[in-house]
């Protein structure tokens, strides 16, 4: 049950992989409203620095962010490319299942057309 | 703008989920998900046929289609029942493959679709929903939802989209 075009199966694949995270879902969420550092990143949860860092090390994998090369505290910031890969591709299932009920609801009157024909013929 | 933004939000939270209600009794739309000969003359987007259609209709039994578009090119997709309940509710995986159903190693993910059918005074209300999820290692993981509260991140998305 696929829809005809192909987008960067990898990096799609990248991108749900780390979105399936809620530390990592909240870590972008937090990046949504500005840059921040490791530390700050990781106040809010009950994970270790090292945590933390594995997860952020996933989310630039996927190139949902970015982490600056400013020595000390080395912001990270985040990306919307790959988010939006995602919107693509739900926007194409949604319109694939869209066009096929259309033609579900065609196809049961149609049956049900043939089964009355069918009915008062017998 | 507003309604563009919403739409994105709603996209990015939920992945897919599409209700529809149909003039037709349940037992009838059920029919139609679940028996090649309906199955194949709905599936797919206007002018798209289904050649082939395959449909082994128990808890792990597999399924495989092909599509072919109005230009001739084939889509075949194949996938394994996690749930059937007539005519209630129906799960299953959906992966791209080739003709053999091998899943196309190009596409490393496996999506699930579930479908909902509702009795609603002699029609029926079918509810789908459609997760993408990495196959493989990932999928546990997966299943328990990438697809909540990005609200914030939905609405970066919505910015970069209009810069």
């Amino acid at each position: 049950m696929m829809p005809r075009h192909r987008a960067r199966p990898d990096h799609l694949s990248a991108t749900f992989a780390a979105l399936a995270d809620p530390t990592r879902r909240a870590i972008l969420a937090r990046l949504a409203s500005g840059e921040a550092s490791v530390t700050e990143l990781a106040k809010p949860f009950d994970v270790t620095l090292p945590g933390i860092s594995k997860h952020l090390k996933v989310l630039q994998r996927a190139g949902l962010i970015t982490q600056g090369r400013r020595a000390q505290w080395r912001p990270c910031r985040l990306r919307g490319r790959p988010l939006r890969e995602v919107a693509d591709w739900v926007e194409r299932y949604r319109r694939f299942w869209e066009e096929s009920f259309d033609r579900l609801d065609d196809y049961l009157r149609e049956v049900q057309r043939r089964e009355k024909r069918h009915d008062r013929k017998s | 703008m507003t309604a563009n933004r919403d739409r994105t939000t709603a996209q990015v939270q939920q992945a897919i989920v599409i209700t529809r209600v149909f003039d037709a009794p349940r037992e009838l739309v059920w029919k139609a998900w679940t028996e090649p000969e309906h199955f194949a003359r709905w599936y797919g987007p206007k002018g798209f046929t289904t050649p082939v259609c395959r449909i082994d209709l128990r808890v792990g039994g597999k399924y495989l289609n092909c599509m072919r578009s109005p230009q001739g090119q084939d889509f075949w997709s194949t996938g394994v029942f996690r749930e059937v309940v007539a005519p209630e509710r129906l799960v299953m995986t959906g992966s791209r493959a080739d003709k053999d159903g091998n899943v196309d190693a190009d596409w490393p993910m496996e999506t699930q679709i579930s479908v909902a059918f509702e009795e609603d005074d002699g029609r029926t209300k079918v509810t789908l929903k459609h997760v993408g999820m990495p196959a493989g290692k990932g999928r546990d993981m997966a299943e328990a939802g990438w697809n909540e509260s990005l609200d914030k991140l939905a609405d970066v998305l919505a910015e970069s989209r209009r810069a």
